[in-house]
């Protein structure tokens, strides 16, 4: 049985991060492996060493204030959990909150959960529009399609990104990387949202959560002609 | 005489009638027109209004409430100046004043009924001053566009604060619009719905508002109608739910005919509309509580309402070789979420059409399409046999549906919007319900016009007004 847990579904609901949670549960479905969802709001307990997969989303600034003060109060736990290879899809707001502290337009440093040796600053202008990035999934150069919307520029370092922007914005607008990987942490700004377009990111996500129990992690052929279409749809128009 | 207005207006006549000559609708080219030639435009058309300007602002159902409104006061034999079909930023608002002034620059009108986008709504009011706003909802919609909800409720409340004076016609139900009155300082009317009004089917996921707009406490509710309107209290402040002064009640879909009770004041009156939705209920509610506050009588305010007809792709309904098919606008988690559950309130088997577009104004982003409870549909799955999925996003409303849980073999991706269209009228259903995102509708109707007979309006179901 692999564990979903679902972080602050009632505070970080935008951009249908939703669809996230549903790729991952229904494609775990179809192939027979038991799956279950826990939904942690503000204030609920939970054992981040039970959990196999963890998503973290965005929200609207007040929402993500609130969640910011409560994931502090689970710092710890979700670090031990990290290192020991919980596998975390961090968007945005989650993403940026992983890192070192987000540097407001006013100069103020907020802290983050500084899990991830990354960090955010403030831009001058919102990062808006579909977005190609260049990804490699377990050895095969992979094309990954979405939507991103942030005014966030993040900087990562000599972390390792998500992959290398085609054809959009990706983590600054500068370096053309987008998103970060960390043991089995991935970030990225992309919604759209990401799991169920790109379904070899999602089978990577499971296999791997499958490996931490030392369970079965062979993953039979799924159908994914919509899938590729529709990042086929984005891809077509962005590259050209 | 004016001779600058004359001459903005002249021009942005002749600029729509070689609009139109080119196939264009001309819902905002003469706006832009007469504004560069003369600034002052609509601010000289608006004030020729002799009674009164009235505003409907928020995220759904403005565009219903208007011409609500207008079934209202036309019924009385007032003169009107409106704007219709959606053109609702500040020069499609300037292009309905110049389709009713003369060449002279001179209307003939005793009220404006203006339905304004909340991102246009600052800009407009520095233009006018209307003399009622409505505000219906407050729900997440194109966020690409305006950033997030918080911006746009406060871009509307910071609008209206400024407005020296303004009767609010306020929704009790939605804490994001009922905060107004209190956060304004403007005087107001509260309609809303009795308690409890709807089947236990609604979404339970998209909910906009959980905290307290005046305190930032978590709100509680005693019951929820959909989305975040309902019943609310807050823990933490005064704030709660206002009492509605006009409440509707018994709301029942009879034929293709919406009826709901109207409570207010010691009096009852009873409404009929053409017209399908449980949201549509709400809109009603605001036109009876513009029309009663103007003075028109109960009874009139029905029969008003009564000879509305939906506008296009709101709840349109044409017939296709004698069977019915419903065309209904959606771009928004909420609205698209109403419509799922209007669909399935309908007895029978249907054939679902769904256009997604991605241009600038449906929203470049669609991801929205995931906040939908599309997995509602699963349940009644034996009653819908296909799903014909058409648009520029065409793919990915087909990967929603897949992931909702709908067999691939009952959805089907057909690009092209005419023989998508189609497909469905001719599907196995006994009805055709069409889902569309604001670009794809103006086509939608065209084919729907071409292939199928606009509905002729019939009495079943018309409950008596006397």
């Amino acid at each position: 049985m692999l564990k979903v847990c679902h972080l602050y579904p009632d505070l970080l609901n935008l951009y249908g991060d939703r669809g996230n949670i549903i790729a991952f549960v229904q494609r775990c479905h179809w192939r027979g492996i038991p799956v279950e969802v826990v939904e942690v709001n503000v204030g609920e307990s939970v054992d981040f060493e039970e959990i196999d997969f963890l998503f973290l989303g965005g929200g609207s600034d007040r929402e993500q204030n609130l969640m910011a003060a409560d994931l502090l109060l689970r710092k710890e736990s979700l670090r031990q959990a990290i290192e020991k290879g919980l596998v975390v899809l961090a968007i945005c707001g989650g993403y940026q909150m992983l890192g070192q502290y987000y540097l407001t337009h006013e100069g103020q440093k907020i802290p983050g959960l500084g899990i991830l040796d990354l960090y955010t600053r403030a831009g001058e202008k919102r990062l808006i529009g579909n977005i190609v990035i260049e990804s490699s999934i377990n050895g095969v150069p992979v094309k990954i399609a979405g939507f991103e919307n942030h005014s966030g520029q993040t900087f990562i370092g000599d972390m390792e990104p998500l992959g290398k922007v085609v054809s959009g914005f990706g983590n600054n607008g500068q370096d053309h990387l987008e998103g970060a990987r960390y043991k089995n942490v991935f970030c990225s700004y992309l919604h759209g949202p990401l799991l169920p377009k790109n379904s070899s990111l999602t089978d990577l996500l499971i296999q791997l959560a499958l490996q931490r129990r030392g369970l079965e992690s062979t993953l039979s052929q799924l159908n994914n002609d919509l899938e590729e279409a529709a990042v086929g749809v984005i891809v077509e128009r962005l590259v050209k | 005489m004016n001779i600058k207005l004359m001459i903005a207006v002249i021009a942005a006549k002749l600029a729509a009638s070689l609009s139109r000559m080119f196939g264009g609708k001309g819902s905002s080219l003469p706006g832009v027109v007469a504004r560069r030639i003369y600034q002052g435009t609509l601010r000289d058309l608006a004030k020729q209004a002799r009674k009164d300007i009235i505003m409907v602002t928020g995220t759904n159902g403005k565009t219903t409430t208007n011409n609500m409104i207008a079934s209202v006061i036309a019924s009385t034999g007032c003169k009107i100046v409106i704007n219709q079909e959606g053109a609702n930023l500040i020069t499609g608002v300037t292009t309905a004043f110049i389709r009713y002034a003369n060449w002279l620059g001179r209307i003939d009108c005793d009220y404006a009924l203006l339905e304004v986008d909340e991102a246009s709504f600052p800009k407009v009011l520095r233009e006018i001053s209307p003399q009622m706003v409505v505000v219906n909802n407050f729900f997440r919609d194109q966020l690409d566009r305006y950033g997030e909800l918080d911006k746009t409720v406060t871009l509307v409340r910071e609008a209206l604060k400024d407005l020296p004076q303004v009767h609010l016609i306020l929704n009790s139900d939605d804490p994001l619009v009922a905060q107004m009155q209190q956060a304004t300082g403007h005087s107001a009317t509260f309609f809303g719905l009795a308690p409890n009004q709807r089947p236990a089917t609604g979404s339970q996921q998209t909910r906009e508002a959980r905290f307290c707009p005046m305190c930032g406490e978590e709100l509680q509710y005693e019951n929820y109608q959909y989305s975040q309107l309902g019943s609310f209290v807050c823990p933490g402040c005064s704030f709660k739910r206002p009492e509605p002064e006009i409440e509707g009640f018994a709301i029942e879909t009879v034929g293709s005919v919406l009826n709901a009770s109207v409570k207010y004041h010691q009096a009852m009156t009873t409404l009929s509309i053409h017209t399908h939705g449980f949201y549509n209920v709400y809109n009603a509610l605001a036109a009876f509580t513009v029309g009663s506050l103007i003075g028109i009588k109960p009874e009139q305010i029905a029969k008003g309402l009564l000879t509305y007809r939906p506008a296009i792709g709101r709840m349109e309904t044409f017939f296709y070789q004698g069977k019915p098919a419903i065309l209904n606008l959606v771009k928004n988690p909420t609205g698209y979420n109403e419509g799922v559950n209007s669909l399935l309130s309908i007895a029978g088997t249907k054939t679902v059409f769904m256009a997604i577009n991605d241009n600038d104004a449906d929203g470049k982003d669609i991801s929205w399409l995931w906040d939908v409870d599309f997995e509602h549909m699963v349940k009644a799955n034996h009653e819908i046999e296909l799903f014909v999925c058409s648009g520029l996003r065409a793919e990915e409303m087909a990967l929603r549906l897949k992931y909702a849980g709908i067999p691939l073999e009952q959805i089907t991706v057909i690009k092209e919007m005419e023989p998508a269209i189609k497909k469905a009228l001719e599907g196995p259903g006994k009805l055709t319900y069409l889902f569309s995102t604001y670009t794809a509708l103006w086509s939608a109707q065209k084919i729907l016009l071409a292939l199928a007979e606009k509905e002729v309006p019939h009495a079943e179901g018309v409950s008596s007004i006397s």
